[in-house]
């Protein structure tokens, strides 16, 4: 049974390392917490190490010969090392693979439906489950008897969010789910991830590049380079922050470069301040 | 004029009878590839393991209904090691990794069957005649055997249970959702260790019936593998992924292969009836790949 759990973070990740066929570092040292309720970002660019922290989590990594090499992950009070992907939905934890990854040949209804497997329901409470998730995502009763496969990038990811969320997960980490959508159902989508957060009380990690639209969404950001965390902090200190502004959001005299420079350089200058 | 119409009738029910066979053995593909995505190329040693095995039994005495549970009960301890020993340790790799490996594991299944239970040829009494009924003989002129009937409504059944399996239960959902892309489906927790001993041992349990039925006519034999391999043809006219593909693939080899044999069979001095079925397969390939009823392929992107 797991101990009581009277931390204030659903998550703590605590110096973890990551290692690929047992040699390829994917993360170096990654920290981070996420405080019960709060929709917290992690940044970063191509091959930063997002996915695979969230992974890690999920204990999605095995499947795909990896391994947390050092340090430790806490969730719910509980040590995930010694746990497969179907104990921790479980334990109400659940990932939305980077891609959607619906179920093709199903419809929309049975791959929202397919989320609740791990819970013991009557036909009557999945039918009032589904429903509810329809409240959240209207477009989806639309299309309820369309082949996944057929519907748009957009609707895929709705589909995933709902797929994940009828698993009535106590958290929900997120991968990518900006990735290749149009500005507006991007933001869409980002309102619907906030409205469930509020609602259902879902605590959030979700990893992305689109920093904008990330941080005015969350609570707590940390921007992550080369598996290593570089900043942190709340997401509205973040999006006023120079460095930020100008790696992310901004265009440097030098075009775009390392994020880890722009930190050097502004340390640099600090320096020759003093 | 008459009897011509007739016999011509008689030679199409009889493939569509024999048609059903295939499609038994095609149904024991159809699970594996819905769960999979591989064609399980050790499905014809599983049908001669099973049928071999469940003689054997009755030769050590087990009356036949103890010896056909005590048979479904080593199926499925055939799926279980299966699925640790060889689906999970590649659940990663390639879908042609996986392909090989049921080459392999058809190898070890006709081995162990053959060290286990001999190799002479047995014969399969299961208590139902394979001669013509005379009274549908009389009626209609046609002839049919008890057994031909017996592989129909026995083929019926299995396909109506197993489609009930696919579509209105929740186990069935996890199957196909494990069938359409295994990570996301473990993400959401669907077992798949769960899924895949299922379906391992309802393919045994398949391949046990077929090899029943396809025994008790031609002996329990090591050309029974072979045999097996008329599901291809059938799975690719069918569509690999459809149950009803598999019936309706069955059907139509069965009863093509038998009325090109007689009509045609002469003029290519017999014998035809052995590759026919691999020409009308190429042909619908090259108009239909995905088959008959087989899902249209999704790429995803
Ligand atoms: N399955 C794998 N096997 C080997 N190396 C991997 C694997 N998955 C990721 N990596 C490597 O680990 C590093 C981190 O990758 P990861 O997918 O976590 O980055 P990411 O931040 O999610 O990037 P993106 O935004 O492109 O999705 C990369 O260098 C990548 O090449
Ligand atoms: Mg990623």
């Amino acid at each position: 049974m797991s101990e009581q759990n009277n931390s204030e973070n659903i998550l703590e990740i605590k110096n973890i390392e990551v290692v690929y066929d047992d040699v390829i570092l994917a993360v170096s040292d990654v920290s981070l917490d996420v405080p019960k309720g709060s929709i917290v970002a992690l940044l970063g660019g191509n091959g930063a190490g997002k996915s695979t922290t969230l992974k890690s989590v999920s204990t999605m990594l095995a499947s795909e010969r990896g391994k947390v090499t050092k340090g430790s992950i806490t969730y719910d009070g509980e040590r995930v090392e010694k746990l497969n992907p179907s104990d921790m939905v479980n334990l109400g934890l659940v990932q939305v693979l980077e891609g959607r990854r619906c179920f093709g040949h199903l419809t929309v209804e049975e791959n929202v439906i397919s989320g609740a497997y791990t819970r013991k329901l009557s036909k009557s409470e999945i039918k009032s489950e589904l429903e509810r998730m329809y409240a959240y995502f209207p477009r989806l009763k639309e299309r309820r008897k369309s082949q996944a496969g057929f519907t748009s990038g957009g609707e895929q990811q709705m589909i995933a969010v709902a797929r994940a969320m009828m698993a009535k997960p106590k958290m929900l980490l997120l991968d990518e789910p900006s990735m290749g959508l149009a500005p507006q159902l991007v933001e869409e989508i980002f309102n619907i991830v906030k409205e469930l957060n509020e609602k259902e009380g879902v605590s959030i990690l979700l990893a992305e590049q689109n920093t904008n639209i990330a941080l005015r969404n969350s609570d707590y950001g940390y921007i992550i380079e080369t598996g290593q965390v570089m900043l942190d902090g709340s997401a509205k200190s973040l999006l006023n922050d120079d460095k930020v502004k100008e790696f992310y959001l901004g265009i440097s005299s030098e075009g775009r470069k390392n994020f880890r420079d722009v930190l050097k350089e502004s340390k640099k200058n600090k320096g020759l301040a003093t | 004029m008459g009897s011509e119409i007739l016999f011509f009738f008689e030679v199409v029910v009889g493939g569509l009878l024999a048609g059903t066979m295939y499609s038994l053995v095609a149904l024991g593909f159809v699970l594996i590839y819905k769960a999979s995505a591989t064609f399980n190329f050790a499905q014809g040693a599983m049908v001669f393991f099973a049928v071999l095995s469940f003689v054997g039994f009755m030769e050590l005495g087990l009356p036949f209904f103890l010896a056909f549970i005590v048979t479904i009960g080593l199926m499925v301890i055939v799926g279980l090691s299966t699925e640790r020993l060889v689906i999970r340790p590649l659940m990663n790799q390639s879908e042609d990794t996986l392909l090989m490996a049921t080459i392999g594991l058809g190898y070890v299944l006709e081995g162990l069957a053959q060290a286990a239970w001999g190799v002479e040829v047995r014969r399969l009494d299961l208590g139902i005649p394979d001669f013509p009924i005379m009274f549908i003989a009389d009626a209609i002129g046609i002839f049919i055997s008890a057994l031909d009937l017996t592989a129909g409504a026995v083929a019926a059944f299995m396909v109506i249970s197993l489609a009930v399996l696919f579509t209105q239960t929740k186990i069935g959902l996890g199957l196909r959702a494990v069938a359409d892309d295994p990570g996301a489906a473990s993400s959401i927790g669907i077992p798949l260790k769960h899924i895949m001993l299922l379906v391992w041992s309802a393919a045994g349990v398949v391949a046990l019936v077929a090899g029943c039925l396809w025994g008790a006519r031609a002996g329990v034999q090591f050309a029974l593998v072979d045999l097996a391999l008329k599901a291809l043809p059938v799975l690719i006219i069918g569509g690999f992924s459809s149950i009803p593909g598999a019936i309706v693939g069955g059907l139509i080899i069965g009863s093509t292969e038998k009325v090109l044999e007689v009509y045609i069979g002469p003029f290519f001095g017999g014998a035809i009836e052995g590759w026919a079925p691999y020409v009308l397969a190429v042909f619908f390939l090259l108009k239909r790949p995905e088959g008959l009823f087989g899902e249209k392929i999704i790429r995803r992107v």
